[in-house]
C-alpha cells in the first residue's frame, strides 16, 4: 500500500506569493497539472489568506521582495506559529546571499529566479511536501500521546539507530512498572490513572534532560528508558522512585518496580535487553521489601533454564520421562491403619538434566498453561495403573489427580477424563479430582458449574492445600466438594506452633459444618497422627506412611493391606 | 502580432523562455505582452530621478526578475547591471543605462507591432 502520491487523485494546493504577475503566471502554469495553485500578491495577504484555513496549503511559494509586507517578514511570521509546522516555505530568489539567509530562517528550500525548467522546479516541489508529510506523520506518531515519551515502535528505531551509530557508548535497558496500577485506575478512576502516568513520564523524561537517553511507555504502565553507560542506573531507579511516591492527587499510594540490565548484550537485538529488564521487573512482583532488581548472571541462568524446560516438555512426554510416583492415603479412624487411595506426583526424570524437581517446573507450566499438558499426562498414566492393579489385585485403588486452573475451562474436559476412564475399564469414582484453592478465586460460577457437573457424572473433588490462603468462607459453603485437604504447612508446624494447631483445628471445624472429610498431608509423626486422629481427620497423607514412590513401590502397599483385609476376615470368622 | 520568429530576432532566448512556460507557445507571448503593462519602468525612472536609491532597487530588481523569466535578453542586461549598481548602491551611469532599458523596451514594441 502506498501513500496517497501527490500525482493521484488527493492534490495538494500551493500557495504562490509573487508581486509580479508574470511571474506569478509562470510559476503557477508549471504546477497546475499537479497541484491546485492559489496565488497572493503580498506577505500580509498571503497571511490573511494562511490564517482562514491553517491547514489549507501543502507548501508555500514565497517571493522575498515585495511591497506592503515583504517575504522575509512573512517567512518569519510563519515559521514562529507552530500551527503552520505542516507548510513547507520554499523562497524564490535572485541572490545566494538571500538564500543563505532564507534557510536560516527556516525555509525548506529555495528557488532562484529566473527559474529552472519546470521538471526541476516540480520536483522539488514534490520533494519537500513529501518530506513534510511524512515528517509530520512521524511527529504525530512518534509520540504517545498521554504522555508525551516515545511510543513503541519508535522508541525501538531510535535506539536501534543510535545503537548503530555510537558504537563506542555500551546501554544500560531500563523497565519500570507500577505495582497494581489497574487498581488506582478502578478505585480513582481512569482520569486518575492517567495523571499518575504523566507524572511519572514526567519525572522520567526531566532525568533523561540531563543524560543521554531516552524513554517510551509501553502495555499502559510501563515504561522503558534506554540510558547510555555513563548513567548511574541504581541512582536513576531510585530517583525515579522517590520523585514519583507522592504525586498522585488523591491518597493512591504509587510503587514503581524497576528492572534493569546494566551494560547490554548489543549482540542482542533491543528488544531482548528489555525482555531481560523485564524478567529482572517481574522477579519483583509479591518482594515488599526491595523495589530494583538487575537482570544478571544467576537470572539469565535461570531464565535459560526455564526456555529449556519449556522447549522440552514435548519430548519429554513423548518419550515418558515423567514418571508418576504414589504416595498412599490411609484411614486412621480405625485400631489399624487401611490403605484407602493415593495420591498422583509427578517427577521428571530428563534425560540430561537429571531429576528435576516439580517445585521448578510445575509453578512455571502452570503461568504459560503449558501444564495442561502434563495434567493430561498424569490423568492417563495414573487412570492405567488403577486398571493394572485392578487387574493384578482384584481391588481399586482410587487415584488423586490434580486439575489445574486452566484445565477447568477446556470445554472437552469430560470428554477428556471419560475417554481415559474407558481406555482403562475404570469408573468415575475410581478417579479423585484435586482443584487447588487458587482456582476459586478466578471465576467462581463457571468453576461452580464445571464442578457440579463433574460431581454429578460421579467424580469426587477435593479442594487442595486448604487454608493456604485464597479462598473466602463464603466461597467454601458455595461450592460443592467432597473432601478438603488441609495444607501441609499446619500439620508441619502444628507441635511446636500454637497458631498452626489452632488453624488445623479450625480447619477441622469448618469440615465438620460442611459435613465433608478432611485428609492431612504432611503428616511424619506418631503424634500429629494421633492428635488429628481425636480431632477427627479421617484420611492421612505423609511421611508418617510413606514418601511418593514407584507404581512397582507402591505395590508393596496394596499387598500389605489385601494382608490387612485378609487377617481382619479371618478375625471377624473367629 | 507577436511572434516568436520577432522575438527570436530581437535577441530573446526564446527557446529557454519556452521551457520555462512548460511548452506553452500561447503563454510565453500573452506574457510579453504584459510586460508593457509593468509598472516598474516608470517607477525605476522617477525613483532614480528622485534619487530614491532603495525604491529604485526594488523597482530595478523586480524588473530584473520578470525580464529574466521572459528571457528578453535586450533589456534583462541593462536591468541587471542597474540592480547591482543599485544592490552596492553606487554612482553609476544611470541614466545612460536607463536610456538603453527603455531603446531596448521601445524596439521591442516595434519588432512585435
Amino acid at each position: 500500500m502506498e501513500r496517497p502520491s501527490q500525482r493521484g487523485a488527493v492534490r495538494r494546493r500551493v500557495l504562490i506569493v509573487d508581486d509580479e504577475m508574470i511571474n506569478r503566471e509562470i510559476l503557477g502554469n508549471m504546477l497546475k497539472d499537479i497541484y491546485d495553485v492559489e496565488f497572493a500578491e503580498n506577505g500580509k495577504q498571503a497571511y490573511e489568506i494562511l490564517c482562514e484555513d491553517k491547514d489549507r496549503y501543502s507548501l508555500m511559494l514565497l517571493d522575498l521582495l515585495m511591497p506592503v509586507m515583504d517575504g522575509r517578514t512573512l517567512l518569519e511570521m510563519v515559521r514562529q506559529d507552530s500551527v503552520f509546522d505542516k507548510m513547507p516555505i520554499i523562497v524564490m530568489t535572485q541572490e545566494s546571499e538571500a538564500e543563505v539567509e532564507s534557510i536560516k530562517a527556516g525555509a525548506a528550500d529555495f528557488i532562484s529566479k529566473p527559474y529552472k525548467r519546470p521538471e526541476i522546479i516540480l520536483a522539488r516541489c514534490e520533494r519537500i511536501i513529501d518530506l513534510y508529510e511524512q515528517k509530520t506523520i512521524i511527529s504525530e506518531t512518534e509520540r504517545d500521546p498521554l504522555t508525551g515519551l516515545y511510543s513503541r515502535e519508535f522508541f525501538f528505531e531510535y535506539v536501534r539507530r543510535i545503537e548503530q551509530y555510537a558504537l563506542d557508548i555500551s546501554w544500560n535497558a531500563v523497565v519500570i512498572d507500577i505495582e497494581h496500577f489497574h487498581l488506582i485506575n478502578e478505585i480513582y478512576g481512569r482520569k486518575e490513572g492517567n495523571v499518575v502516568l504523566r507524572k511519572i513520564a514526567d519525572v522520567i523524561e526531566s532525568h533523561l534532560d540531563d543524560i543521554f537517553g531516552m524513554a517510551c511507555r509501553i502495555d499502559a504502565d510501563t515504561f522503558y528508558a534506554c540510558l547510555s553507560d555513563n548513567i548511574d542506573t541504581e541512582q536513576f531507579a531510585e530517583d525515579i522512585i522517590r520523585e514519583t511516591e507522592g504525586i498522585s492527587l488523591t491518597s493512591a499510594r504509587i510503587r514503581l518496580r524497576v528492572g534493569i540490565y546494566n551494560n547490554v548484550d548489543r549482540n542482542e537485538p533491543p528488544e531482548t535487553w528489555f525482555d531481560h529488564a523485564k524478567i529482572a521487573c517481574n522477579h519483583l512482583r509479591g518482594d515488599y521489601a526491595n523495589q530494583v532488581a538487575y537482570y544478571d548472571s544467576e537470572l539469565h541462568k535461570k531464565q535459560v533454564y526455564h526456555e529449556r524446560l519449556i522447549s522440552d516438555i514435548d519430548d519429554s512426554i513423548k518419550n515418558r520421562d515423567f514418571i508418576v510416583y504414589y504416595q498412599p492415603k490411609y484411614a486412621i479412624q480405625h485400631d489399624t491403619p487401611q490403605l484407602k487411595s493415593a495420591e498422583a506426583l509427578i517427577r521428571w526424570d530428563h534425560p540430561e538434566l537429571g531429576m528435576i524437581s516439580p517445585g521448578d517446573f510445575i509453578p512455571l507450566f502452570e503461568k504459560n498453561g503449558l501444564i495442561q499438558k502434563l495434567d493430561r499426562y498424569v490423568w492417563e498414566e495414573a487412570c492405567r495403573q488403577i486398571g493394572r492393579w485392578k487387574d493384578k489385585f482384584g481391588i481399586t485403588i482410587p487415584v488423586s489427580v490434580n486439575v489445574s486452573r486452566i484445565d477447568i475451562y477446556e470445554p472437552d474436559l469430560e470428554d477428556c477424563l471419560f475417554k481415559i476412564l474407558d481406555d482403562n475399564g475404570i469408573q468415575s469414582s475410581d478417579l479423585m479430582l484435586e482443584i487447588t484453592e487458587s482456582a476459586y478465586a478466578d471465576n467462581a460460577a463457571r468453576l461452580i458449574e464445571v464442578i457440579d457437573h463433574l460431581r454429578s457424572e460421579g467424580f469426587l473433588i477435593e479442594m487442595d492445600d486448604f487454608g493456604s490462603g485464597y479462598s473466602s468462607l463464603n466461597m467454601v459453603t458455595t461450592l460443592p466438594i467432597d473432601v478438603l485437604k488441609m495444607d501441609m504447612k499446619f500439620v508441619r508446624n502444628m507441635l511446636n506452633d500454637d497458631k498452626s494447631l489452632k488453624l488445623v483445628e479450625l480447619v477441622m471445624d469448618i469440615a465438620k459444618f460442611l459435613k465433608v472429610p478432611v485428609v492431612a498431608e504432611g503428616v511424619e509423626e506418631q503424634q500429629q497422627l494421633d492428635i488429628l486422629r481425636d480431632m477427627g481427620c479421617e484420611v492421612i497423607q505423609g511421611y508418617y506412611f510413606s514418601k511418593p514412590v514407584t507404581s512397582e513401590e507402591f505395590e508393596t502397599f496394596i499387598e500389605k493391606e489385601l494382608e490387612r483385609q485378609h487377617e481382619q476376615e479371618g478375625g471377624d470368622l473367629k | 502580432m507577436i511572434t516568436l520568429d520577432a522575438l527570436r530576432e530581437y535577441g530573446a532566448n526564446v527557446d529557454e523562455a519556452i521551457a520555462r512556460c512548460y511548452g506553452n507557445e500561447e503563454l510565453y507571448l500573452k506574457l510579453v505582452g504584459m510586460v508593457f503593462e509593468e509598472a516598474n519602468f516608470d517607477r525605476l525612472k522617477e525613483t532614480i530621478e528622485a534619487g530614491d536609491l532603495d525604491g529604485a532597487f526594488e523597482a530595478a530588481h523586480a524588473l530584473k526578475g520578470v525580464l529574466g523569466n521572459l528571457s528578453l535578453t535586450p533589456m534583462q542586461t541593462p536591468a541587471t547591471e542597474i540592480t547591482e549598481h543599485l544592490r552596492a548602491k553606487e554612482d553609476a551611469d544611470y541614466e545612460t543605462l536607463l536610456k538603453e532599458l527603455f531603446d531596448q523596451k521601445d524596439r521591442l514594441q516595434q519588432v512585435i507591432a
